[in-house]
């Protein structure tokens, strides 16, 4: 039976009248729709940015921030040191074993999904209490919470192999406006880029006579539409303009190097490339680290090239400084289970698995949660995917006790009322 | 129903009473049998307005481009828009209304018009919307139509078509399972406006009137049914029934309450199940060999089709009547759309009482409400607002609201306004393999692709419904960038960029853009900013000519049915 669900677009006329008083800040900047707009200026002024990591399909957490050498579920590999006195991570992460003192890793994350294709989804959307609607992933709650940044780009964008576009199921009942902009294999979405017919100057020379046709026109009529209108044009305007984004051939080579030639490591590029264009909350995917079969030689691939793609992306973030307003989370949907099965595989296992976290409002170095000795469960208390939403929210400067959503009328929190930001792991 | 039966049309009549008999001289039964239903609208719309001023009568040409978009699914021509203007008779417009009425394209608008809103953009089926055509070519009533489509005869090629708003719905799709529940929910969002999925597991939390056994109810009778091929009998997917020998039990998630019901239509009774002697259920029996599902003495799906579509269910007659009037004004008397309830009463009651109660009467004759409501001033009312937004608020009806043209509308509009539609609309339609590397010359994409190619960049995603304007990045990036576009504003024998290159004035020009793209002479001003753009412009002529006609085309003013 299919799960039930109150769809979005019965609310669609009140998100018209939300954006009835709020101007050009339509699809992105605004902030109505929240009960409390309490996101200052000062926040806009820092603009603090996501770098969102997803793994699909589950990272071991001991083939990587939490390996337990020498036991039963152990595995093949060792446990070396890191820039962190006394913390250890798997041998498949030499050049994160260096980035340590950036990173926070909580290693009790305890989630209840144990299938992909509800925890994929469940986990992005912070897995709220049941309100009978869908809530919006992560970036899409940044988008609504945040808004674009000064660069005006798109708020939200998903850099993933496979097929690109707009994705507007990620909005929730916030609405397909709120939707991931994709960038399939790091490629722009269609039409980016300008004819190579058409003059830079007389694009603008015609966008200019839209624009005037358009004040005119809205000048003794309700203004959203027009608004609308001329906001998706400005947008199209500033992707168009930083196209370049996504020219690799003018990347550095040494930087298409240091992150590695691999789908990961080309597309966390991409990423960077976006955040420092300005984009609010970039997520790089990577697919297949569902290792129930060769778990060992899978994840011993795929966790080396996260390595190296992760690691070349925090010390780029933090040689510029940009880490200090960017918050960056590496995950997946939950991780694979101590036991090792009958095809050398591991398991989906969500009783016990591990975050990576770094950045703005993150505490350096902090490792938060352990699993006991075979690393079968949690030692001490677990904590839900609910407490991340909570700790990122909170890193970035968002009071969850504070903002709520308000979903026609009915308020919605933004993060599970039941939890609270992780203790340990805040700067 | 007998006209002004009701206590309703009473409080109506007495209504109009006060508005029309100043003078006292008729009695209230005169007054209503001589005022047409148009009529009796604009009076209830002003009467709420009371003293918030209503706009102007929209000018000749704003009505003329919103009349056709709406019948014709594009914009007028350029000639059509020069004769109407020097058309001087008084009656022009409802002339207009009755040749768009009788015209070649009214049948196929509706159709597509009704397909977005009741399909919601699942795909394309040429039965359906053969069948959707056939209904408005013939004017059939609502009600026959819905019971075509909730208790499809699907052996009749004449009304097969019908069954796909049932059987598209039983796809499974994606990693989803054959959404019963979503089927329901759209059979009661689509002919009761109500929309019950929140109460598939338990009471509406907000909605007092939504019980979970209004859910479970129609849920018997569709989840019953079964997807099947087409076969020597069936030409098109159909379905078969089940058995149903007792009431289907429920229970709530939060309370853990329990209930059962049979088939029963929301707010209605539950139908009594029969009981038969074991092996006398069945009209025909399932056959294994030929593994034919066998057809069930007691069909629910008829049971509910019986009851919904009814006289008594006040629904089933609002709900039309209030889609109908929410595709001519853009706002629904009520909102959402399909959240009818007794805390969500209608902004005008009397006038949603009114449409029900006459189009009733009239036998669920759409042609002729869409006609009627075609007539009144608050549909040909300017979209130019007297005051302020702030102080003109939308369910007061007292300008026009603006509404998205639909991407198949739009892209016969860019054609017409470029002066491309008879080249496209000759081009052979070309099988092109779905995995071909090179993408087909823009120039030679026939009416069909360039079609696919707006509705690609401007209609909304599957299941999301299309209510309001909503401009998108894509749409955007498409105008911006897309060389299916461009081609379009290429010169070639008599389009729009061949006739501009020839105009040696600017002001002609400009006349000559506007006229043919936003279907309207402009005014000095707008003519005097044509031409001190075009003195600006240092590109070569026929690419600033057609820099023009972009701007004009990329306007909010020419996406919108304003």
């Amino acid at each position: 039976m299919n799960p039930p669900r109150c769809t979005p677009w019965e609310h669609d006329h009140t998100r018209r009248q939300w954006l009835g008083g709020v101007g050009g800040a339509l699809a992105c900047g605004a902030l109505g729709g929240l009960l409390t707009p309490v996101i200052g200026e000062e926040l806009k002024k820092k603009e603090k940015q996501v770098l969102f990591v997803w793994l699909d399909g589950g990272l071991s957490q001991l083939e990587s921030w939490d390996p337990k050498p020498g036991t039963d579920f152990g595995g093949p590999f060792r446990s070396i040191p890191t820039s962190v006195p006394g913390t250890h991570v798997c041998e498949l992460m030499p050049r994160l074993a260096k980035q340590m003192h950036r990173l926070c890793v909580v290693r009790s994350m305890c989630t209840k999904d144990n299938s992909h294709s509800a925890g994929v989804a469940r986990i992005q959307r912070g897995d709220p209490k049941n309100r009978g609607v869908i809530y919006p992933f992560f970036g899409s709650a940044i988008a609504k919470l945040m808004g674009p940044t000064a660069s005006n780009l798109p708020p939200y964008v998903w850099v993933k192999p496979g097929s690109g576009g707009f994705k507007p199921e990620d909005g929730g009942f916030l609405g397909p406006k709120y939707g991931a902009l994709a960038f399939g294999d790091g490629k722009p979405p269609e039409n980016l880029l300008r004819p190579a017919t058409l003059d830079v100057a007389a694009d603008a020379a015609r966008n200019e006579l839209r624009s005037a046709l358009n004040q005119r026109y809205a000048q003794r009529r309700r203004a959203p539409n027009t608004e609308a209108s001329s906001f998706v044009f400005d947008t199209a305007e500033e992707l168009i303009r930083r196209a370049d984004i996504f020219d690799t051939s003018r990347y550095n080579p040494r930087d298409i190097e240091r992150y590695g030639r691999h789908d990961l490591g080309q597309q966390m590029l991409i990423g960077r490339k976006m955040l420092e264009a300005g984009v609010r909350f970039v997520k790089v995917n990577s697919y297949g680290w569902d290792t129930h079969g060769d778990n060992f030689n899978a994840q011993a691939s795929l966790v080396g090239k996260f390595d190296q793609a992760f690691s070349a992306v925090l010390e780029d973030l933090a040689a510029t400084g940009q880490l200090e307003h960017t918050l960056v989370v590496a995950m997946s949907e939950f991780g694979r289970t101590p036991r090792i099965n009958g095809s050398a595989g591991r398991d989906h296992w969500p009783e016990a698995w591990s975050i990576a976290m770094a950045g703005c409002g993150i505490k350096a170095g902090a490792v938060v949660g352990a699993t006991n000795a075979k690393g079968t469960f949690v030692q001490g208390e677990g904590y839900d995917i609910g407490h991340m939403f909570h700790t990122w929210f909170r890193a970035l400067g968002i009071d969850p006790a504070k903002v709520e959503y308000s979903n026609n009328g009915q308020p919605l929190p933004i993060a599970h009322e039941d939890m609270k930001a992780i203790p340990g792991t805040l700067a | 129903m007998r006209r002004g039966s009701s206590a309703v049309h009473t409080r109506v009549r007495s209504q109009l009473a006060i508005l029309f008999l100043t003078a006292a001289a008729a009695t209230d039964a005169a007054v209503q049998a001589a005022l047409p239903l148009h009529q009796q609208i604009d009076a209830l719309v002003a009467a709420k307005a009371g003293k918030v001023p209503l706009a102007g009568p929209a000018d000749d040409a704003e009505f003329l481009r919103r009349a056709t978009l709406d019948f014709a699914g594009e914009i007028p021509s350029a000639d059509e828009v020069r004769a109407f203007l020097a058309d001087k008779a008084a009656d022009k417009r409802a002339r207009l209304i009755d040749r768009l009425f009788a015209g070649s394209r009214y049948a196929g608008t509706m159709a597509g018009r009704f397909d977005v809103m009741l399909m919601e953009r699942r795909g394309e089926d040429a039965q359906w919307r053969g069948w959707l055509e056939a209904a408005f070519r013939d004017n059939k009533p609502w009600d026959v139509m819905s019971r075509e489509m909730l208790n499809p005869n699907f052996a009749d090629p004449a009304r097969n078509g019908a069954g796909h708003f049932i059987t598209k719905r039983l796809e499974s799709y994606g990693q989803n399972t054959v959404d019963y529940p979503g089927l329901t929910r759209d059979v009661g969002r689509m002919f009761m406006g109500v929309d019950l999925q929140c109460t598939q597991c338990h009471k509406h939390l907000t909605v007092k009137d939504y019980k979970q056994v209004d859910f479970q109810g129609l849920f018997v009778a569709f989840q019953n049914l079964k997807l099947q091929t087409p076969n020597d009998t069936f030409k098109v997917r159909w379905t078969s029934e089940g058995l149903v020998t007792k009431e289907m039990e429920f229970s709530s998630v939060l309370t853990e309450i329990k209930g059962a019901t049979g088939p029963r239509v929301p707010f209605g009774q539950s139908v009594a199940i029969p009981t038969f002697e074991k092996g006398q259920e069945w009209l025909e029996a399932p056959a294994r060999p030929k593994n034919t599902p066998g057809k069930p003495k007691f069909s629910p799906l008829a049971e509910i089709t019986q009851r919904l579509v009814a006289p008594d269910n006040a629904n089933f007659t609002r709900n039309i009547a209030n889609r109908v009037w929410f595709l001519q004004m853009g706002r629904g008397l009520f909102e959402p759309l399909d959240l009818a309830h007794s805390e969500n009463p209608p902004s005008h009651p009397e006038l949603l009482d009114l449409l029900a109660g006459e189009l009733q009467a009239h036998k669920f004759d759409l042609k002729w409400l869409l006609r009627e409501l075609a007539l009144t001033q608050t549909y040909q009312r300017s979209s130019v607002l007297m005051e302020t937004a702030a102080k003109s608020p939308e369910e007061l009806y007292v300008a026009a609201k603006e509404r998205p043209i639909a991407a198949e509308a739009l892209v016969r509009s860019v054609l017409i306004a470029t002066g491309e539609l008879e080249r496209v609309g000759k081009l052979p339609k070309v099988e092109r393999k779905k995995d071909a590397k090179d993408t087909p010359r823009p120039d030679t994409l026939s009416l069909e692709e360039m079609t696919a190619a707006f509705q690609a960049a401007f209609a909304n995603a599957a299941r999301e419904p299309e209510l309001s304007v909503s401009p998108t990045l894509k749409g955007a990036l498409f105008m911006r960038n897309s060389s299916v576009l461009r081609t379009l504003l290429q010169p070639r024998e008599g389009n729009l960029a061949d006739r501009l290159l020839k105009l040696k004035e600017p002001a002609q020009i400009a006349d000559t853009v506007y006229l043919h793209i936003l279907s309207r002479p402009p005014t000095a001003e707008e003519r005097a900013e044509v031409v001190a753009w075009l003195a600006r412009q240092k590109s070569a002529r026929e690419e600033t000519l057609a820099n023009l006609a972009w701007a004009l085309l990329a306007s909010a003013e020419f996406f919108m049915n304003h």
